[in-house]
């Protein structure tokens, strides 16, 4: 049996910007809870930049990042780490959580409430002073490094109703908030990553506001930032504003054919027909 | 003056002092004549007022205006000498002579013969008939048609009355029917009811005053246009979308006047018609509607305002505590609508702007609409065309100097009305009729003043909440007879509480129950039933539980009704094959394995692996190795819990449909639904009186089947009692807890917030330990998820369920299909 780390690939550090536009003092409230290394869970809707942001504030601090996206079969060990074969020994695979841990990168676990319940018994140890980590195939515990640190992500839609996060657990992070930005800044976005011009980029952001009024009215998510800039990225390569809107926007989003008229007769409003 | 004349009318004046002083008053018209004329009349006219008191005076009263009209006596005096031919003609009669010069003047000497000798018709047959007929107001009666064309509209209603109907009841739908489908439609439209008024007077009664379901279904379809009724959905979207506003719908009038559609409000609910010209016409309607609510049309504020601007200190409330218009116009006397369509222009020139800072292109989008129909013929095109101009105006920025100010956000509407008053003062705009006054306004305008008003406070996004768990109901408006709340059993009476705690003013829980306005310590005194289980219950007041202060308890329901429940089934049909297509397609996921089990039909080949390996690592790991397949692997297990209080005997507002039937509907569609996907389910029901009797009805238990007998239960529902929320929650977590599954959901169903008998009016109590219930099943690992039917559940339910974990369906239409969908959304599908 060896126990050689299997992890060969470089881990990914982020060589360009990412482009994020702060909304509040985040940058700030992350920068705090990273000098003291506390862990960070960021609260959101679909497509209003927690990944960005993350990926910004990876970047700002030089330090790699591990995204995990969660799924209902992923288990713990999963995260932790699993014996493979190799030839004909048994090699130990270090798992995204535990190369984290070990090399001092920023560990993600996206949308973690869809992982299944057993990851946040691996989660506990890490997120309070003791910093460990468990792995119960090796018998060992490791200790983190000093730069590693955890960050979830969930949106508290209906989704999560089955699975949401046990308060004891939420607890255990400093908590984020993320919504739409406000109407100028989400402009602002829409242009700067679209390539779109600043009037339909605000005409865009204008009548999302008004979709989004339409929150409680279905289960649907409500127009994202991403939503928007993918429409905008259409209408950037070309396609009829209100095709683009059509493709990236309302189809995403709704089935429901009265709820698509609703949407497509308040862009229409702001696009013509 | 000759003898005879003198002695017609001292014989007058001995019978009957007004007589005598109405013939000599009336006389100075008629003097001119002739000798042998006035002595024609005078004779005509005692011989009216002997054989009628009130016919004779209408005669005297109207001489002077009738003898100016028709230029003399004639055909008139003659006419009128019908009336004495029949008893108790004197209400025919006053309206004869109330409208004869009208109709004269009107419609000339063959139209006044026409409309005359219609009615002298009915005299002989029908004395009430004739009444009717002749008292209708000319402008209805004529609508926008001749006198040959009154024919025709009458002509069916002779060989009707042969089958004993009355020309009253024949002559209101006639009217409304011709304005909508024109007088080819009236005769189709009469001879489909004849058939009706043969199988029954009643029906055929109801058929005739458009007041059965059947003759509504025929109009629909025959009426052209767009129908609103099934797009409602899309409109409230709409409305919420730009406004935030979501009011109730209603039922509005089929044609306001002259067959033209409005969208109205009161303040509280908008009142839809079933069609409008176009749909593009439909959707200016609801914006501005939206609009002027949005804008402050009606906030309390500024109309308080509006009657001060005129000396009055507070606006006059009607019986229903809204607020009436009539004053406000009052000092314009009969040129009242001039004013106010001067007015109506103005205000509704003042939130189409407002709309237009909102939703940029409004402006435009009204304007075109506009313009794509003709300018109305007669002075309501003077007023159409002022309003176009006007809108166009606004629309480049070049409002008139006077005007500016209204394009101002800050602009409300006592600015419109003041406006409306100097622009009046000089106004070159002709007098308008109540009948032509229709066709003045653009698409999707409307008389503002149209209905009385419940005002809105300002900023309010929502209706004005009058009793909670009434607004279903909508009170305040026609209110159709209930169906009494049905007890459940002999010993949780609902009408059996004691007579001195049901005075007061609450009102508060579901709909018709007299609620104490004061409760004398909580419930004090009330021996619920020994029994049941207790739970403790939060005090927000003194932070902290009362222990074992409500007690539940489970009862059967007693009502069944298997033929309903088929019959809900089989008007679901439709509904349920798609839903059951839709899960078989999904099957092949839901069958989804388990993976990792000790024993199995397969093997896991992922865990086998890892099992060798670790083996050959010098591990000794579980050999939990393979898949299962099983219906009921499934690992979510839902409790619905539906909210069986009064309030749910209480119609909807826009359907005159009752939850109930709707949820019974439901609840039939979701264990049909559950059974399909092989989910663990149960379902129950609950109410309350008081702490110590709260009731919960299992329908279906976690260890029982779906079966006829639970289908004949949800078939036989019916509503009881209050809705002590809390309580009912704790006990169906405690049945969740037992139930198999690792994920736990608990489904409210309700149509309010909590309420009891004994929570002392105060509506946080019971919504903060409803709160505390719902924190103390997470921390169980119970979620509980509602779905509400309360419009204004967004007030309430975000504090009490927290964000995302509830669900307000605004139209309950939507809840039988929408609850199985909604629960195979939040069990997640793959």
């Amino acid at each position: 049996m060896s126990q050689s780390s299997h992890g060969d690939k470089a881990l990914r550090y982020i060589s360009e910007e990412p482009f994020y536009q702060p909304v509040g003092n985040e940058l700030g409230i992350f920068m705090a809870a990273w000098g003291r290394r506390l862990p960070v869970m960021l609260k959101g809707p679909t497509g209003c930049g927690k990944t960005r942001f993350l990926e910004h504030m990876a970047w700002r601090l030089k330090r790699p990042l591990i995204t995990v996206a969660c799924h209902e079969d992923l288990t713990s060990s999963d995260l932790v780490g699993r014996f493979l074969i190799e030839g004909d020994e048994t090699v130990w695979q270090d798992g995204p959580l535990t190369r984290a841990v070990r090399e001092g990168a920023i560990c993600y676990l996206d949308e973690v409430v869809e992982a299944r319940t057993d990851t946040t018994v691996v989660i506990h140890p890490l997120t309070d002073h003791r910093r460990h980590l468990p792995i119960d195939k090796l018998g060992t515990e490791i200790t983190a490094h000093p730069d590693f640190l955890l960050v979830i992500s969930y949106n508290p839609g209906y989704q999560t109703v089955l699975k949401d996060l046990k308060p004891s657990t939420k607890q255990r992070f400093v908590g984020m908030n993320f919504t739409y930005p406000p109407a100028e800044l989400e402009a602002q976005i829409v242009m700067r990553e679209s390539g779109l011009d600043a009037d339909r980029s605000g005409k865009l952001v204008q009548a999302s506001a008004k979709a989004r009024n339409l929150k409680d009215q279905g289960l649907q998510e409500v127009t994202s930032t991403r939503a928007l800039v993918y429409a905008g990225t259409l209408m950037a390569a070309g396609l009829a504003p209100l095709e683009a809107i059509e493709a990236a926007i309302i189809s995403p989003q709704t089935d429901d054919p009265e709820l698509a008229a609703a949407l497509m007769e308040i862009f229409t409003t702001f696009f013509g027909a | 003056m000759s003898a005879a004349t003198e002695e017609i009318l001292e014989h007058l004046e001995a019978v009957s002092f007004v007589a005598g002083r109405d013939a000599r008053a009336a006389l100075p018209a008629v003097e001119s004549l002739g000798e042998a004329a006035t002595l024609r009349y005078l004779e005509t006219g005692r011989d009216l007022f002997f054989y009628d008191r009130e016919a004779g005076k209408g005669f005297f009263h109207a001489t002077a205006e009738l003898v100016r009209v028709f230029s003399g006596l004639d055909p008139w005096l003659d006419q009128a000498r019908v009336f004495l031919t029949q008893r108790g003609t004197f209400r025919a009669a006053v309206g004869y002579f109330e409208q004869a010069a009208q109709v004269r003047e009107q419609y000339g000497v063959a139209g006044e013969k026409i409309w005359y000798e219609e009615g002298a018709d009915w005299i002989a047959r029908h004395v009430d008939s004739a009444a009717a007929y002749f008292r209708m107001p000319i402008a209805r009666l004529f609508g926008a048609y001749g006198a040959e064309e009154l024919r025709t509209l009458l002509a069916p209603a002779r060989e009707l009355a042969k089958g004993r109907l009355g020309l009253a009841s024949y002559l209101e739908g006639a009217v409304k029917v011709r304005a909508i489908c024109g007088l080819d439609g009236v005769e189709d439209w009469a001879m489909r009811g004849r058939d009706i008024l043969a199988a029954g007077r009643i029906r055929g009664e109801a058929w005739y005053k458009l007041e059965s379901d059947e003759a509504r279904a025929f109009l629909l379809e025959v009426l052209p246009g767009f129908r609103i009724g099934p797009h409602k959905r899309l409109f409230a979207l709409l409305l919420q979308a730009w406004t935030g506003l979501h009011l109730p719908f209603e039922d509005g009038d089929w044609s306001v006047e002259g067959g033209r559609s409005f969208l109205e409000t009161d303040g509280r609910s908008l009142f839809v018609p079933a069609v409008m010209p176009d749909r593009e016409e439909a959707i200016l309607a609801f914006y501005h509607t939206g609009a002027h609510l949005a804008f402050g049309s009606y906030d309390d504020e500024a109309i308080h305002a509006l009657f001060r601007e005129i000396g009055m200190e507070h606006p006059p409330l009607d019986a229903d505590q809204r607020i009436t218009w009539r004053p406000l116009f009052a000092q314009f006397g009969t040129d009242l609508l001039r004013f106010q369509l001067v007015f109506d222009i103005l205000e509704d020139l003042r939130v189409d702007i407002a709309m237009e800072r909102e939703m940029p292109g409004y402006l435009p989008r009204l304007m075109r609409a506009a313009e794509q129909r003709a300018v109305p013929p007669g002075v309501a095109g003077a007023y159409w065309r002022e309003a176009m101009q006007l809108t166009h105006l606004a629309m480049v920025g070049q409002l008139p100097a006077d005007l500016v100010s209204l394009a101002s956000a800050e602009a409300g509407i006592l600015d419109a009305f003041r406006l409306a008053l100097a622009r009046y003062a000089h106004t070159k705009l002709p007098s308008i009729t109540l009948a032509e006054r229709a066709a003045a306004f653009l698409p999707g305008h409307s008389p503002n003043a149209a209905r009385p008003i419940y005002p809105r406070k300002h900023g309010q996004t929502d209706a004005v909440e009058m009793d909670a768990g009434g607004q279903l109901g909508a009170a305040g408006h026609k209110e159709k007879p209930r169906e009494a709340p049905q007890q459940a059993e002999g010993n949780d009476p609902d009408m059996e509480i004691p007579p001195e705690d049901i005075q007061g003013t609450g009102g508060r829980v579901g709909v018709g129950i007299p609620m104490p306005a004061k409760v004398h310590g909580s419930g004090r005194g009330v021996q619920g039933p020994k029994g049941g289980w207790s739970y403790k219950e939060w005090d927000y007041r003194q932070e902290k539980y009362k222990d074992n202060w409500a007690r539940v308890h489970e009862r059967k329901l007693r009502e069944r009704d298997e033929a309903r429940a088929v019959e809900i089934a089989a008007e679901y049909d439709g509904t349920m094959r798609r839903l059951k297509k839709a899960l078989q397609a999904q099957k092949p996921t839901r069958m989804a394995p388990l993976r990792r089990q000790k024993e199995g039909e397969e093997p896991d080949i992922d865990a086998a692996v890892q099992f060798v390996v670790e083996r050959r690592a010098g591990q000794s790991p579980k050999a939990n190795i393979y898949r299962q397949r099983r219906p009921m692997q499934r690992d979510t297990a839902v409790l619905l819990l539906a909210d069986l209080s009064t309030s749910i005997m209480a119609e909807a507002a826009d359907t005159g449909l009752r939850v109930v039937d709707r949820l019974r509907a439901a609840m039939l569609l979701f264990g049909e639904a559950l059974v399909e996907v092989g989910d663990p389910f149960a379902l129950y029901g609950f109410a309350s009186k008081y702490h110590q009797e709260v009731l919960l009805y299992p329908i279906k238990r976690f260890d029982e089947r779906f079966d006829a007998h639970a289908r004949a239960a949800l078939g036989g529902l019916s509503g009881r009692l209050a809705t002590r929320m809390g309580a009912a929650i704790r006990h169906s977590t405690r049945q969740l807890l037992r139930s198999p599954g690792q994920r736990r959901l608990l489904l409210i169903l309700s149509d309010g917030r909590p309420a009891d008998y004994d929570d002392g009016g105060d509506p946080r109590y019971l919504q903060e330990d409803t709160r505390m219930a719902v924190r103390e099943a997470l921390e169980q690992g119970v979620h509980a998820f509602c779905i509400s039917l309360d419009p204004r559940g967004g007030d309430y339910l975000p504090l009490v369920f927290g964000q995302g974990h509830y669900l307000v369906l605004p139209q309950m239409d939507q809840l039988p299909q929408g609850l199985p969908e909604i629960y195979l959304r939040l069990r997640g599908h793959g």
